[in-house]
């Protein structure tokens, strides 16, 4: 990734899409739109002072909306370029409040909030198309109650909680905890400040809270004029108090008990085998499955995990034995099954309703954590850019390619590799790479020869 | 007639086709929709067989 | 033979008194927010041989590198440290910078006082600074004793061996010869093509012979490359950029200069000798029903169009070879699509245990298949399917019975093994073969094309079983690899490698073994070791082994790092 930033053949076009593409293989005239960062690229330095003082949090995409960014934000941490970028949508300065603290902040002066957008033609003889493909979203699939279960999570929120600078630093706190901890950190600061006003009434009367309370209760209450105008308010105010109080006291309970996630069921072919969704397989998942389970056993060793898929596809080099390894080491079983339903259990817990092939018998198992392996779909858009290059889709919404020549596109010099072509996992998509670019390289070197 | 080559797309595959362009000596513009590059291979935590870091 | 231009012995010495100007970078707040650079600025100013000490905001910035630029000829300096983030990132901007400047890149030295002093110890300010002059000293101290080098160059010779004419190698031959690029293509058998020659029709549907019709005729008619059948490699020898091959072919022995080398000898179908029946009237090996089909004579292996059983896995996933091939399971389900399309009547079972149709297309067949009525059905591993004549019982795992399927065709579906040879060939190339016998790639996962020693390169089932498809994907691939290194007018690398001094070294042999890049030889008639500096990546492996001190890595001499640690 940092050989690219630093490469002086390459020029990156970040934060950019692709709006036109006019003539023919050799000769293309590329229209390239550069949206507005409003950070000035040539000045920002990448040290991220704006970041601290931005007071506008914005759930974080890169950690699949389980941790907070700022409205002016990196991608992530080691993003290339490390240039910032202001979120538009949710920055103080563009939805006319006042702010630009970040401007303010800035050594290098590199924030520019008039920065425009600007189109860019680009003379190129060839392209590679590499837009890869978007996480299937589960939410489609009642069934699993991906949305109404927050300890059902996909395999890539999962790897950002495995991940020591994700939102959990590596510790598989279950979302529901998570919540849990939350809701109680809100209470505490909300109860800090009921306190504050309970105190002013304290100190003004004389009485604590609770003597105030049970005298006004029990009828003994010695009214003073004083008194008698805050007596409705500083009750209403001690009563809520006290019942918040109740529920922090339960909350700490339950947040007290809270572990790490330990029982962790996977679900294969989420979206993916699935004629509703996709009938293709997505081809990584079975071992992303796996490599999740084992870096979550790494992380404890007392997590078991259990992979229930159609097919364990563990089809490339090592990968079988990364399989049995796993399956010998790492405390995962496989289950031979597609998962019928997912429902609500106790203690938040998922409970599975699948059928036991081995055992042929159908059994509801709870799990602390469910990870859904979603399906490798076509990225959103992805007719638009087709219709853009002027090249064809094949009826699975990935790029159409020609059967004998593998990277061609329908379109001469349009050449494609990775998950824009169909599923598939990285050494593949690395070594599909290498021939794009060897067949764009080819159709420069024949038209010229041609001319 | 030109040595410059479009790369649509800054994950594992349009940066390895970018690299391997350069080397080569063909100019690249590599475009990219997110701010930064690096795909999903960046959200990801590690990689196996060899466990090693995605980054 | 090799390239001594960095090891030049009065290169080496120090020509004049160090000057050395150190540039403390605040990193905006990055740095400055945590720890006191004004500080260690001042502080740097009392070490020995500093003359020049810069505080930057961003030393990275374009002012910080005009800064540097500036002083290195005002102020006459020889050596330049920067103290600020990390050299992984930074490095390469800082020694070009200085390069541009007019000092010799080997001359600049870097400190990480951000990830090692301001992030660790971020709240303990005073520690952090004082890390900092520490580090910031022991910079000093190497700095003085870093020596000027110059890259190491070498020419490259334009033309590329590609071993084994398979489609992998068929299509690295046509991919490197559209790019002008010379080849020299080594067939051992008498024909070009492989295993695609004993294939009825490829995955795509096309038959095989068509399409390699096509190839075979397309590489043959170009001027720019050499194409040898019943020919094999003898020797090899050389570098990058610089091998000597001699190549035994019918016409006699052949020798020639190739810049690069692509092994492409794919793989061998296993047969199935002493598992399920094997031998028997009624059992073969899917490559032979793969040939049955293709040459017509299925009804003389006994199949008249009634029962076919194929058996997934035979021979592999098993403790003795626990890799899974890939292919078989798509490569039965194309045959069984076959049969059941010319036997429409015919039952066709998969018994197996996971259907590995990966990816977009092969699942579509899959579907296809389950939908022109091809039974498939899960076997336990624990408990095979056992092979009679005219009958294969087995225990079906999801209903929990024993099953007995009468048959007239039995299909044994065995993987794809390395082939004989292989491990010779390596030696030869001086490349690592894996656990399975399959040649061994740089990396699994980012280099999937290359191996660990430059200038070699693989590609289709010689390094993992692989469809037609993606053999030739890969032999594709392997040009734009090969072409990363040839289209350059000469090889230029970084000096910071190793060197063995012929007057103290006794021929141990120790550091032989410790260097991962095959670059250090044995001259027998010397009877020292030898580091070619074009193959050493400077890892010091052999420095840090050598028991007489006669292997040095170039910057990282002991002087230069006892210098550092005494400043510590």
């Amino acid at each position: 990734m940092l050989d690219v930033g630093r490469h002086p053949n390459i020029e990156l076009m970040a934060y950019s899409e692709l709006k036109g593409l006019e003539g023919d293989a050799g000769n293309f005239t590329a229209k390239v739109l550069k949206k507005a960062r409003y950070v000035d690229a040539d000045k920002c330095t990448g040290c991220g002072a704006c970041v601290e003082v931005c007071p506008t949090p914005v759930s974080d995409l890169y950690n699949e909306g389980h941790a907070d960014r700022k409205a002016v934000y990196s991608w992530f941490a080691q993003g290339i370029p490390s240039t910032h970028a202001i979120d538009t949508d949710h920055c103080r300065v563009f939805q006319g409040k006042r702010c630009g603290i970040c401007a303010k902040k800035c050594e290098a002066d590199a924030i520019n909030f008039d920065q425009t957008e600007e189109t860019v033609e680009l003379n190129v003889g060839a392209v590679v198309v590499a837009t890869g493909y978007d996480v299937f979203d589960p939410g489609k699939i009642p069934e699993y109650r991906y949305k109404t279960l927050d300890n059902v999570i996909t395999a890539m929120e999962f790897e950002r909680f495995l991940s020591a600078s994700g939102p959990t630093e590596g510790h598989l706190y279950r979302p529901s905890d998570r919540k849990l901890k939350a809701e109680k950190a809100d209470l505490e600061k909300t109860l800090a400040k009921s306190a504050k006003a309970l105190a002013r009434f304290e100190k003004k009367h004389g009485m604590t809270s609770k003597n105030f309370l049970v005298a006004l209760t029990t009828n003994t209450l010695e009214l003073t004029d004083d008194l008698a105008k805050d007596a409705e308010k500083w009750a209403a105010k001690a009563k809520d108090h006290k019942s918040k109080d109740d529920r922090l006291t339960a909350l700490a309970q339950k947040a007290d008990a809270v572990t790490t996630a330990k029982k962790i069921a996977f679900i294969q072919c989420v979206g993916s085998r699935d004629l509703r969704f996709y009938p293709f397989c997505s081809g990584y998942c079975c071992m992303h499955a796996i490599k999740e389970a084992i870096i979550a056993h790494e992380h404890d060793n007392d997590t078991e995990s259990s992979i229930f898929g159609m097919d364990i596809r563990a089809v490339g080099k090592g990968f079988e034995e990364y399989k049995i390894r796993g399956g010998n080491a790492s405390q995962i079983t496989y289950k031979r099954s597609r998962v019928a339903e997912i429902v609500r259990g106790e203690n938040e817990n998922p409970v599975l309703i699948y059928e036991d092939t081995a055992q042929q018998k159908i059994v509801k198992e709870p799990f602390d954590l469910v990870v859904l392996s979603t399906a490798c779909a076509p990225v959103k858009g992805t007719q638009d850019i087709a219709d853009t290059l002027g090249v064809d889709l094949d009826k699975f919404g990935f790029f159409k390619t020609d059967a004998a020549n593998p990277l061609d596109t329908t379109r001469d010099g349009i050449f494609v590799c990775g998950c824009a072509h169909s599923p598939m996992d990285i050494p593949e998509s690395v070594a599909q790479a290498s021939s794009a670019a060897a067949r764009a390289v080819q159709a420069i070197m024949k038209s010229k020869k041609a001319s | 007639m030109t040595d410059n080559i479009l790369v649509l797309g800054g994950g594992i595959a349009g940066i390895q086709s970018s690299l391997d362009l350069a080397e080569m000596g063909f100019k690249v513009h590599l475009v990219e929709k997110l701010p930064s590059i690096g795909g999903k291979m960046a959200q990801l935590d590690k990689t196996f067989p060899t466990n090693d870091c995605a980054i | 033979m090799m390239s001594t231009k960095g090891m030049k012995k009065e290169s080496m010495k120090l020509v004049e008194e160090p000057r050395i100007g150190v540039f403390v970078c605040d990193c905006g707040s990055n740095i400055a927010g945590h720890l006191d650079c004004a500080d260690v600025a001042e502080y740097a100013k009392t070490l020995p041989h500093v003359v020049y000490v810069k505080e930057n905001l961003y030393t990275c910035s374009e002012s910080g590198i005009v800064e540097i630029k500036n002083a290195i000829t005002q102020e006459n300096l020889n050596r330049v440290l920067v103290a600020s983030c990390s050299p992984r990132t930074h490095h390469p901007l800082f020694s070009s910078s200085c390069a541009e400047a007019g000092l010799n890149p080997y001359l600049f030295e870097m400190v990480n006082i951000r990830d090692q002093c301001s992030w660790v110890h971020m709240g303990k300010r005073e520690d952090a600074t004082q890390k900092a002059k520490h580090l910031v000293k022991m910079g000093v101290a190497k700095a003085a004793g870093l020596e000027p080098r110059e890259e190491i160059e070498s020419s490259l010779i334009r033309k590329i061996m590609v071993v084994g004419g398979g489609i992998a190698g068929l299509s690295a031959a046509q991919a490197l010869s559209d790019m002008d690029l010379d080849v020299i293509l080594v067939e051992k058998t008498d024909h070009f093509g492989g295993l695609l020659q004993s294939l009825g029709t490829l995955e795509t549907g096309e038959t095989a012979e068509d399409f390699l019709g096509r190839v075979v005729a397309d590489v043959q008619r170009r001027s720019n490359v050499t194409a040898y059948t019943g020919a094999q490699v003898k020797s090899t020898g050389g570098y990058i950029g610089n091998y000597e091959v001699t190549i035994d072919t019918p016409e006699g022995e052949v020798t020639d200069k190739v810049g690069a080398m692509v092994v492409a000898t794919g793989a061998v179908p296993l047969i199935p000798e002493g598992i399920f029946g094997y031998g028997n009237k009624g059992v073969v090996s899917l490559m032979e029903l793969e040939q049955h089909l293709k040459n017509d004579t299925l009804e003389k292996a006994g199949f008249s169009g009634q029962r076919m059983v194929f058996i997934q896995c035979a021979g592999t996933r098993n403790a003795k070879r626990e890799y899974c091939s890939r292919i078989c399971c798509m490569t039965a389900v194309k045959n069984a699509m076959t049969v059941k399309k010319k036997y429409p009547l015919a039952d066709v079972r998969v018994l197996y245990r996971d259907m590995q149709m990966y990816g977009a297309q092969k699942e579509q067949m899959l579907w296809d298949a389950r939908g022109m009525g091809i039974r498939f059905d899960v076997y336990d591993p624990e408990n095979p399917p056992n092979v009679e004549a005219g009958k294969v019982s087995y225990f079906r795992t999801v209903t929990g019975d024993d099953v007995s399927l009468e048959t007239d065709l039995t299909v044994l579906s065995t993987p794809l093994t390395a082939r004989q040879g292989t491990g010779e060939l390596a030696n030869m190339l001086r490349v690592p073969t894996d656990q399975n016998g399959f040649f061994l790639e740089a990396h699994a996962k980012l280099r999937p094309l290359d191996f660990a020693a430059d200038g070699i390169f693989v590609a289709g089932a010689g390094r993992y079983p692989a469809t037609a498809t993606e053999s030739r994907t890969q032999g594709i691939g392997v040009a734009s690899r090969v072409a990363a290194i040839l289209f350059k007018d000469k090889l230029v690398k970084s000096a910071i490698v190793a060197g063995i001094d012929p007057a103290s070294c006794v021929g141990c042999l120790s550091c032989l073994p410790m260097c991962p890049y095959e670059a250090i030889t044995y001259n027998k008639d010397a009877r020292v070791c030898q580091i070619n500096e074009i193959l050493c990546k400077g890892c010091g492996n052999c420095a840090a082994t050598c028991p007489s001190h006669s292997a040095l890595l170039a910057g990282f001499k002991p002087e230069q790092l006892l210098a550092q640690i005494g400043a510590a």
